[in-house]
């Protein structure tokens, strides 16, 4: 018996290790619920994450990158997650002028106390990719008329 | 300006102020020029200074060794500035002989402006804010929107912005932003559907060259990520999804150091129009950063520095 079952966002988290990974740990030991669309990848620092590696899950079909790290002025490197901003400003507007959708990419600082903030933030982009559907961007089966994608909007 | 040129680059040899000049030389193909890297103080002569010197010669400048002179228009300075700021080159073992740029001749535009092979036009001047091209002894101008290069439509700075000697008075090129955002626009006019279909397009074509990545002078990794094996970040074979990926990435990594210089299409052996995305990602550094590349030698590198507050309201 085939089940129908409801399309799931997939999202990748890049998180940094000294604030927000702890902070998605924190969510954790303290048993708060949050949505088990994400995949957390533990990055060194929000600094640490280039461009490429939001588009490259894209390109594995990732539906949405979330990049988050300390807040300003409590980089573990003191510097790391100012230039992490810059990097993930011009990718998003760069991204959404090639014509990937801005709701894709998404950015927070999260700090190693904010466990709360980090259930809530993975709700509210796991919601935010519900309503603009997956990630056909790059797949093989995609039309040159955009017919396939209706999904997307 | 083309014999205070080869005067000033001798003498420069001679003295020893520099080790190599670099600057241009006539093409074997007509009209067109070739970039002349040389130390002997007797090519000198063959330099010269003509509307139609394509090459951003600033991509040579790491590729030698010494001190070294070199001719440079409007773009050219600035992307020499830009590696100063990176470190990549030392002010002081560079002399930037300035051109100040009265537009860069398309001869693709221009071909197809008269209708006519290049081989059989007799000349082709620039006469104040006309192009003229000389046919069959019979001459007829042309407004430079429609000969110039794209990006020398929207030149801010035709005339170099770091020089130590300048050969010329300042260029009074104006820049005609609407001409030469005219594809920009239309693509920000599309919905994000369109546009992705518009490049997954264009993208189909490329053959993965390289070419726009080797002629860029802010393109100066040792080791590009595309050629990475561990992880193998694209695949090397030309499919679009990857064309797509490694021209998005390679334009936010050139991000602050890229002037529009143009040269990365221009090189395109399958025509994508790659301008417009370095031009796009220009303004973009533009209006969050209020940084233009290569405008001041003593600035940090986009990527390095930051503000407190900044771009941050799509933060959560």
């Amino acid at each position: 018996m085939k089940q129908e079952t409801e399309w799931e966002p997939k999202l990748v988290g890049f998180l940094c290790k000294w604030c927000s990974y702890a902070g998605a740990d924190l969510a954790g030991t303290s048993r708060k619920k949050y949505p088990a669309n994400i995949r957390i990848i533990k990055v060194p620092c929000s600094g640490r994450v280039d461009p490429l590696f939001i588009l490259k899950a894209l390109r594995l079909g990732f539906d949405g990158v979330l990049v988050s790290g300390c807040h300003p002025g409590e980089c573990h490197y003191q510097t790391g997650n100012y230039r992490a901003r810059r990097r993930v400003a011009i990718t998003k507007k760069f991204l959404e002028y090639v014509g990937i959708e801005p709701q894709r990419i998404q950015a927070s600082w999260v700090s190693a106390s904010e466990g709360r903030k980090f259930t809530e933030v993975v709700a509210e982009v796991t919601k935010g990719l519900k309503e603009i559907g997956p990630n056909q961007l790059f797949s093989q089966e995609r039309q040159g008329d955009g017919t396939k994608a209706t999904a997307r909007g | 300006m083309e014999q205070r040129l080869q005067h000033e680059a001798k003498a420069l040899l001679e003295q020893g102020k520099v080790d190599w000049i670099i600057g241009f030389e006539p093409g074997s193909l007509k009209f067109a020029t070739t970039p002349l890297i040389t130390k002997d103080k007797n090519d000198a002569d063959r330099l010269v200074i003509n509307p139609f010197m394509v090459n951003n010669l600033a991509n040579f400048l790491t590729e030698v060794k010494g001190r070294v002179g070199i001719v440079a228009k409007g773009c050219d300075s600035r992307s020499i500035v830009s590696l100063i700021q990176d470190n990549k080159v030392v002010r002081e073992d560079v002399v930037i002989l300035g051109v100040p740029c009265p537009g860069i001749i398309d001869l693709n535009k221009v071909e197809r402006l008269v209708g006519k092979d290049r081989d059989e036009l007799d000349d082709i001047t620039r006469e104040g804010d006309k192009v003229a091209i000389k046919v069959d002894g019979e001459k007829k101008g042309f407004p430079v929107v429609e000969a110039l290069f794209d990006n020398c439509l929207a030149c801010e700075f035709p005339t170099p912005q770091e020089y130590d000697i300048l050969l010329g008075e300042p260029s009074t090129l104006v820049a005609n932003k609407p001409a030469a955002q005219e594809k920009i626009e239309k693509l920000k006019e599309m919905n994000p559907e369109q546009r992705w279909e518009f490049w997954k397009n264009e993208f189909s074509r490329c053959i993965r060259c390289y070419a726009c990545r080797n002629v860029c002078p802010a393109c100066f990794c040792q080791r590009c990520f595309v050629e990475e094996t561990e992880p193998q970040w694209v695949l090397p074979v030309p499919r679009w999804q990857d064309n797509l990926i490694f021209q998005i990435v390679r334009n936010i990594h050139v991000a602050g150091r890229c002037t529009d210089c143009g040269e990365c299409q221009r090189v395109c052996p399958v025509n994508i129009p790659l301008r417009s995305l370095t031009r796009e990602m220009y303004d973009i550094v533009d209006e969050l950063f209020h940084f233009k590349a290569g405008m001041d030698k003593e600035a940090l590198p986009l990527m390095t520095h930051y503000e407190q507050e900044e771009a941050e309201d799509f933060f959560r």
